[in-house]
């Protein structure tokens, strides 16, 4: 792993020799974003990705789109910089996260998918269970019209169901 | 990218998506929403059936069948908290189905149906003995147990956390739980009624509350070198083995008396707290000898006295208490153990040399006007020779012997308050 000198360069063993601190990410419609290596790692794909040495050109993300990776970077420099352990940051850092989720369905679905495929498992613990947190209390069919859920059961399996878990659809 | 919704996500999310919820009526209707979310049920960590969990279908064969259900589906099962009623008749099936992987168990076990049964079949404990198949446990919660015999646990070696709240227990069946459980951290016996004599020895227990109830004697021995914080309620007899880490202590007995401690030091304590209706003086004097380092003191006892007549406190030397506690910040003291402190000769040492060094916080509780002249130099003795000190509220509480004395003296603190105002208030 990159080591990083106090005044901040970081030793760079991937890009070139060249010092670089800045690590260039597209997007699927070829929107470019600049963002410091410290943040960019905070992905495990892109951590892995500087360390096969495939970043000359900028790093290549075909499955996030310009909306969504301009979020994940926007989370990524706030959760970098926030190291310390004071109550206050934390309690800067809770609010934070609770607007950030504070989205339209499509929207939390594709910060999850970009979660999922950037590996950053803070943002996915966070969207996961913001949608987890929209389930509770409903009941199967509010499920389904809620999140657009094809209901793949056949008739007979249908039947089966509500006998078994009748108790949780009083 | 398109919205397909939830569908178009991989099965992995959705599965991060589910182990979110525990609630098992969430979990229930998840698993009727599509086959694919069905599929994600073995994959949760853990599962809680709140107490209301079955009430409008009408508990019994329901609630078991479809705990057990439900249980049986989650192979990776971590937490499985119950505290809906339940036959426990079936709770060894379910603990054997997820014996490898339960880490966290909490039970409410007192379902009327079960003591009845209990009752009739002249048990004590032995359904919970299934507990002991779970040898991946860390953590077990129990509520509204009784428990007449020690159950059959062999060595739940895992064990960290044991908490049994609102309990019937025989003294010699809790220890023998206790026993089977070694490698405590934590131990919480809270609303227990339980008397005659428990004895534990764990020696990796930091933090301990007991919490006694009941009208039986009771005594303690307790064997715990690594403990940090003690929290005990309900025990006449008290023998603490291992005092070198205690931090925080606090003996309590709310009714009945406190005969006798057996502590051998206290090195690092931090804060004590001595509460209750009687102690015998030679334990009080006792412990607060053994806590010379201590920052932090809460005195409320109402009586002192060896037997069962109760007594006032011998008076205390204010000098010598705080020349032998140079440590204390924060000072609490209340009615009869604060008039110990206001005797005639508890103040024959005070010259101008003598300081309150580190004293910041005092609370002092004032029951009774008698002696008012006493308690009021005692009070301005405080004032005067702690130079650090920041705040001294004065709580008037039930004044005894209502009358002229009282207002008096009511009115005298009222004026000792305003000549000191910024660091004395009256609550």
């Amino acid at each position: 792993m990159a080591a990083t000198t106090a005044d901040g360069n970081k030793v760079d063993e991937a890009v070139g020799g060249e010092k670089s601190k800045m690590i260039t990410l597209k997007s699927s419609d070829s929107e470019q974003f600049e963002m410091t290596r410290e943040a960019a790692v905070m992905s495990q794909t892109i951590q892995h990705m500087i360390e096969d040495d495939c970043v000359d050109s900028g790093v290549p993300l075909p499955n996030v789109g310009s909306k969504i990776l301009a979020m994940v970077i926007e989370y990524r420099n706030r959760h970098v910089d926030a190291s310390s352990d004071s109550a206050g940051e934390k309690e800067d850092l809770k609010s934070f996260d609770e607007s950030f989720v504070k989205v339209d369905q499509p929207t939390l679905f594709d910060i999850i998918l970009a979660a999922n495929y950037l590996d950053i498992k803070g943002l996915l613990d966070l969207s996961c269970q913001t949608v987890a947190d929209m389930i509770k209390g409903k009941s199967v069919e509010e499920i389904r019209k809620t999140f657009n859920i094809k209901n793949d059961y056949t008739p007979d399996e249908e039947e089966e169901i509500p006998r078994e878990n009748q108790w949780a659809f009083e | 990218m398109e919205f397909d919704g939830m569908d178009a996500l991989p099965d992995g999310v959705v599965q991060s998506i589910l182990s979110q919820l525990s609630n098992a009526r969430d979990v229930a209707a998840c698993s009727g929403v599509s086959r694919c979310w069905r599929d994600c049920v073995p994959f949760l960590p853990a599962l809680y059936f709140p107490r209301s969990a079955f009430d409008a279908a009408g508990a019994g064969a329901c609630a078991d069948d479809a705990i057990g259900r439900m249980v049986e589906a989650a192979a990776r099962l971590e937490e499985l908290v119950i505290y809906c009623p339940f036959s426990s008749a079936r709770l060894p099936r379910w603990l054997a189905m997820r014996s490898a992987s339960l880490r966290v168990l909490e039970l409410r076990v007192d379902s009327a149906a079960d003591k009845a049964a209990a009752a009739a079949s002249g048990a004590g404990s032995g359904h919970l003995d299934c507990i002991g198949v779970v040898s991946t446990l860390q953590e077990l919660r129990l509520w509204g147990l009784t428990m007449t015999r020690a159950p059959s646990w062999g060595q739940l070696g895992r064990l960290r956390v044991l908490e049994i709240v609102g309990a019937h227990l025989e003294d010699l069946a809790v220890s023998g739980a206790v026993y089977a459980c070694p490698n405590l951290t934590d131990l919480a016996l809270l609303g227990c009624e339980c008397s005659g004599a428990v004895n534990f020895t764990l020696p990796l227990l930091e933090r301990c509350r007991l919490d006694f109830v009941g009208s039986g004697s009771c005594a303690l021995t307790l064997a715990a070198p690594r403990v940090e914080s003690l929290e005990v309620q309900g025990f006449n007899w008290i023998v603490l083995q291992g005092g070198d880490r205690l931090k925080r202590l606090t003996i309590a007995k709310n009714t009945g008396s406190v005969y006798s401690l057996g502590i051998e030091r206290l090195p690092v304590l931090e804060q004590l707290s001595l509460r209750g209706v009687q102690w015998s003086w030679g334990a009080v004097s006792y412990l607060l000898q053994c806590a010379a380092e201590v920052r932090h003191l809460v005195m409320k006892v109402e009586f002192c006295g060896d037997f069962d007549t109760l007594q006032p406190f011998p008076e205390v030397d204010l000098v010598e208490f705080f020349n032998t506690h140079p440590k204390l910040r924060r000072f609490e003291i209340h009615g009869a153990m604060f008039a110990a402190l206001c005797q005639k000769n508890s103040l024959k040492n005070l010259d101008s040399r003598f300081s309150i060094s580190s004293l910041e916080e005092v609370l002092i509780t004032v029951r009774s006007p008698l002696n008012a002249e006493q308690k009021l130099i005692t009070l301005e003795s405080l004032v005067c020779c702690s130079p650090r000190l920041l705040s001294m509220v004065i709580r008037i509480s039930q004044m005894k012997n209502c009358h002229e004395a009282s207002d008096e003296f009511f009115e005298e603190i009222c004026k000792f308050a305003h000549v000191n105002k910024g660091r004395v208030r009256i609550e």
